[in-house]
């Protein structure tokens, strides 16, 4: 069976004044379809650029990476920008949303670039299911930060990607806040059936993942199965629900 | 590549759409207003300024049409082809016959010489007669020519002849009831010697043929008048021009009178210029606002690739924003053109008192066209750099703005702005004199912000000053500095450029022909009336200005060979008249020299120029070469015309031989001359040293400045002095300074419009670091600094700015004055010392204000909320 993620021998270097300075060292990293692996490693351990690399969004130095079935060393900014259309979702720390755009816009974009006509029903419902159905028509600006992850969190999922990349995506929240969020992501991704790919520096957090994965200066120095996930950080777990989200 | 097959991806409608969604949205939160605002303000001042010139443009051909009577004469000593004005009328033109020639009049008690003119019954075509019924009386216009058997009369006529109105006159074989005084006839100046001989005196031309005047032989200048649509008549020009090969040809107002076409084309240069001046600084506004936008988009772009959007897809995303907003540009543009010009017209209604013609479409296409260009070169380069953003941007913001430092949005505007440059002014030379001082603005720039950089450093005083902060936020935005010092002294220099060349035309128009020009020519005086007149002048408290004598001249020989027909390289064939020369009693005339040559050589063209002698160089005239003779002057010198020395090759110290009254006259050229042709005043070509000609019996020339009831001294000078003709250009001149007040007007706006382009680039170009000084100025906060701390170094900082501006703008002024003055409006070029302090104290104060009012909110708004505003 194919991988839904893949990395193989995977290295990225990069040019500094003081000569090449090695991020990713010879990484090789299988995940399958519905996996939910968390990315763990302090600051400059290199976490972010493995998300970057697997997403497509930056380029390895050396070594494949495979996304869905696609070697991504092989295709341009372009065929890779049409797979994470296609198959990939984001969450970031920095919420990024379009600030000129409103809630219910920035959620319609990913359908509406798939040339859905539903676009506006699907991201409002969305947008429901994360419990904001009484912000649709609001600017980032006027979201408090729960709620702009939270739109965040709609939008990766609106274009039914089928694998879900996160980048600290409580680092911005306050812990109860951040807490509400990640319960609702973790719905969802059970919920759809997301490969999720949750890059943290929070081992709390990274428990509520099957696996973990641990970056030390650019080599994986653990790879190793969760048991419990999504009970002991003692949240809402499983059962949060657009309500009670609402207010985060 | 790889064989990856791609999903279904956005269609063109979708990216409109999201692309419309974002411009809406951008809009209401006031980020493109700037940017609209300012390519409004490109299609604004072109089309405004195109609609205003091309209407006034094709008005003051009209008006100056009138000063032929028609939109084009065709006129010889022959009678042209009288197919030809069947072929004219067929082609739709109106046509009119006119014939000149002198001729004697009888009263019952006298005789007189008059220039007469026989008119058929559509004349005139252009303009109109104004007719009086007492001499010197009220005018009125009267379009319907004289009846058959009636001849209208110039008021001199009758105080000449005896006469009193409804009296007879004859004129050869026909008996004419002089039923009207004729003041003004729309074409008085444009003939020569038929129409100089005496005053006029208008028949009708079916009357001719029972006079028995014309003969063979007679001297007869026949003219054909044309009117009508602009693009039929040079059709039928060309049509002429093949029929004739070339023998006659179709002249319109531009060949007809110096001073009018030299305003015009001063005006129109102007005019071009400052829309150009406009269109670029509104370039430099688009673009400048444009960066912003795009540096704030750069997220967005980011963004957008993460959800799948490829780079072709953004592309397509912002160019359908920037499309949406050039129509919108355009629309908007087009509607305050059309207000602006509006505005001009209403301002300008006393000034222009013809009906102007209606608009073409041209100004419209020509303001869309230049929004196009402007934003292909100026706008379209940052944002097509988005596409160039890294997706990684969303995990790492600090990939910051890499594809924007590429050189390719300058070589983008560089190469816009000389397409524009090239393409408004249609000259080579204009467009290589703004790019030449733009270019010489930018290397100066370069050396003064080093220097800049390096004294804020060394003058840095204690830390914590208002002085060191401002001189080390113009260190550490060391690129934008320069930049913001490139823009603001490019906008400065323009403004200062355009001011200063209005200010030196108008003031050089208002000197050529200033409130006092004598307005009336006096020849055909002999020697022995100039006392009488003299006193006859003093007497009536007149001014008298200087007798000039006058004689026709031929130049037969330079240096032995046959002297070269100056106008034989020249596709003018009429050559220059002098004002002397319209108004004197002779036409500049080709007469064939020598015996009967036959046919096969063509005889010698000899050309009669009335020429003067004197002691005293006459106003307006510089001598160039050579020294004037003054007081210790001997016979046997001549001062050339420097133009004209050149046309027929002749140099300091040849000899030339001319022919006078059938002698022949030696003279040595003893210096050459510039003269102001265009001041209406006696000009001649030759003038020569007192006793080279004086024994040859000339006649003399002077003039006169006769205003209101003045002129009814007229009646009086003539009647003691019944010999002289009197030749009046109060019209004329009336005629000119209106039309250079109506230019002057429309320059002194177009000065205005550029000023608001120019405060559109300062505003942007301030609003451009806004961001960063939003956030440098918050942390600065937070870490304690005062309030007035910071609003004092903002103020520092932007004088330091606006001064440095103002100082190369005044630099870049003066070079790029110089070369326009003297290569384009053929002026003389003057240092404008005032503008040396005018210009930096401008540049500080207007910068520092400028910039002061739109970054104070930057020290009004909280820190918290700037700092968390811009993380967001």
């Amino acid at each position: 069976m194919t991988a839904m993620i893949e990395a193989r021998h995977l290295t990225k270097q990069v040019a500094t004044s003081e000569g090449q300075l090695i991020i990713l060292n010879d990484i090789s990293l299988r995940i399958e379809a519905a996996e939910a692996v968390a990315i763990v490693g302090v600051s400059g351990s290199g976490k972010s650029t493995l998300l970057g690399l697997m997403a497509g969004l930056d380029s390895a130095s050396a070594g494949d990476m495979f996304l869905d079935g696609q070697n991504l060393s092989t295709m341009d900014e372009e065929e890779r920008a049409q797979l994470r259309g296609r198959s990939v979702g984001f969450v970031f720390q920095s919420f990024q949303l379009l600030p000129s755009l409103t809630a219910l816009e920035n959620v319609m974009l990913p359908i509406e670039l798939k040339n859905d006509k539903d676009a506006r029903r699907k991201a409002a419902s969305l947008l429901q299911r994360v419990g904001l159905e009484s912000r649709l028509q609001h600017y980032p600006n006027q979201l408090s930060g729960g709620e702009q992850q939270r739109v965040a969190i709609a939008r990766a999922f609106a274009s039914e990607a089928k694998i879900l990349f996160a980048d600290e995506p409580t680092g911005n929240l306050d812990a109860a806040t951040g807490a509400k969020v990640i319960d609702l992501l973790f719905s969802l991704n059970a919920e759809f059936g997301t490969t999720l790919v949750l890059v943290t520096h929070d081992d709390r957090l990274a428990q509520r993942c099957g696996r973990l994965v641990r970056l030390v200066a650019g080599e994986i120095t653990e790879d190793s199965a969760v048991e419990t996930s999504g009970v002991e950080n003692g949240t809402a777990g499983e059962a949060s629900t657009a309500g009670d989200a609402a207010h985060v | 590549m790889s064989d990856y097959s791609p999903a279904t991806t956005a269609s063109p409608v979708t990216l409109m759409r999201v692309a419309l969604r974002l411009l809406w949205r951008d809009w209401r939160g006031g980020e493109l207003r700037l940017l609209l605002l300012a390519m409004v303000m490109a299609v604004t001042s072109v089309s405004g300024i195109a609609l205003f010139t091309d209407r006034l443009e094709r008005a003051l051909l009209q008006e100056s049409a009138t000063m032929l009577a028609a939109d084009r004469v065709l006129s010889g000593r022959q009678m042209p082809p009288r197919e030809w004005l069947d072929e004219a009328t067929q082609r739709g033109l109106m046509t009119a016959e006119v014939q000149a020639f002198a001729s004697m009049v009888f009263s019952d008690q006298a005789n007189l010489l008059v220039a007469a003119k026989a008119v058929s019954e559509a004349y005139p075509l252009r303009g109109e007669l104004r007719v009086a019924d007492q001499p010197f009386g009220a005018a009125y216009a009267d379009n319907a020519g004289p009846a058959r058997g009636e001849v209208w009369v110039e008021s001199r006529v009758l105080p000449s002849l005896g006469l009193e109105m409804g009296d007879t006159l004859y004129l050869g074989d026909g008996e004419f009831v002089v039923s009207r005084v004729l003041v003004q006839e729309p074409d008085r100046q444009q003939g020569g010697m038929m129409d100089n001989a005496g005053p006029r005196v208008l028949m009708n031309l079916d009357d001719v043929p029972s006079t028995n005047v014309i003969q063979p032989g007679s001297r007869v200048t026949y003219r054909y008048l044309f009117a009508g649509e602009l693009a039929e008549l040079d059709v039928y020009a060309d049509w002429v021009r093949e029929q004739s090969a070339g023998d006659f040809r179709l002249r319109d107002v531009r060949d007809e009178s110096q001073e009018v076409s030299d305003a015009l084309a001063r005006g129109e240069s102007f005019l071009l210029l400052g829309s150009l001046f406009a269109v670029l600084l509104a370039g430099i506004a688009i673009a400048l606002t444009a960066r912003r936008y795009s540096e704030r988009h750069f997220d967005y772009a980011a963004i957008l690739k993460t959800l799948g959007c490829t780079s072709n897809q953004i592309s397509a995303i912002y160019f359908g924003i920037l499309l949406s907003l050039l129509l919108i540009a355009v629309v908007v543009g087009s509607v305050l053109g059309w207000l602006v010009h509006e505005g001009i017209l209403l301002l300008l209604q006393s000034v222009i008192p013809i009906a102007l013609p209606e608009a073409s479409f041209t100004p419209f296409w020509l303001g869309a066209l230049t929004a196009f260009i402007c934003l292909f070169a100026f706008a379209m380069p940052p944002l097509l750099a988005l596409k160039h953003t890294s997706p990684l941007r969303v995990l790492r913001k600090d990939l910051a703005d890499a594809p924007l430092s590429t050189s390719l949005p300058y070589i983008f505007g560089i190469a816009g702005a000389l397409v524009l440059i090239l393409w408004y002014s249609q000259d080579v030379l204009i467009s290589i004199i703004l790019v030449g001082s733009v270019a010489g603005v930018a290397l100066v720039l370069s050396a003064m912000s080093y220097l800049l950089l390096r004294t804020g450093s060394a003058a840095g005083m204690r830390a914590g000053s208002a002085w060191m902060l401002a001189m080390s936020a113009v260190r550490r935005r060391r690129r934008q500095s320069v930049l913001q010092v490139l823009v603001f002294s490019l906008t400065i220099m323009s403004l200062l450029t355009l001011a200063l060349l209005r200010t030196d035309l108008i003031n050089d128009w208002q000197a050529q022909l200033p409130e006092d020009t004598p307005n009336h020519f006096m020849m055909n005086i002999s020697s022995n009336q100039i006392a009488g007149m003299q006193s006859f002048l003093q007497e009536n408290e007149v001014d008298t200005n200087p007798f000039y004598p006058m004689v026709a001249a031929g130049l037969l020989t330079v240096n032995g060979a046959p002297a070269p027909h100056p106008w034989d390289n020249d596709d003018d064939a009429s050559g220059r008249t002098t004002m002397t020369e319209r108004a004197g009693a002779e036409q500049p005339d080709d007469a064939a020299s020598g015996s009967d040559t036959g046919e096969s050589e063509r005889p010698q063209r000899v050309e009669n120029r009335q020429v003067t002698w004197t002691a005293q160089l006459p106003p307006d005239n510089e001598v160039v070469a050579g020294n004037w003779w003054g007081e210790d002057n001997r016979p046997g010198l001549v001062s050339v015309e420097r133009d004209y020395a050149e046309r027929i090759g002749v140099t300091l110290g040849d000899e030339l031989v001319f022919r006078v009254n059938e002698q022949e006259i030696t003279a040595v050229v003893d210096n050459m001359r510039t003269v102001r042709w265009d001041n209406m005043q006696p000009n001649f070509f030759f003038i020569f040293s007192p006793g080279t000609l004086d024994h040859l019996g000339a006649t003399y020339l002077s003039t006169l400045l006769l205003q209101g009831e003045e002129k009814l001294l007229l009646n009086d000078l003539l009647r003691q002095f019944p010999t002289i003709v009197v030749l009046e250009v109060d019209a004329l001149i009336e005629q000119i300074q209106s039309i250079i007040a109506q230019v002057s007007s429309a320059i002194e706006l177009i000065a205005a419009l550029v000023l608001v382009a120019g405060a559109l680039v300062l505003l942007s170009c301030v609003n451009a670091t806004l961001d960063e000084r939003f956030r440098e100025n918050a942390i600065l906060r937070t870490l304690g600094a005062g309030r007035k701390l910071i609003m004092t170094s903002l103020l520092i900082e932007f004088a330091f700015i606006g001064l440095l501006a103002g100082v190369i703008a005044t630099l870049g002024a003066e070079l790029s004055l110089y070369y326009l003055q003297s290569e384009v409006f053929q002026q003389t070029f003057s240092l404008h010392y005032w503008v040396w302090i005018a210009g930096p104290l401008a540049g500080t104060v207007i910068i520092a204000a400028l910039g002061f009012a739109a970054t104070r909110k930057v020290v009004s708004s909280s820190p918290l909320s700037v700092l968390r505003q811009l993380s967001a």
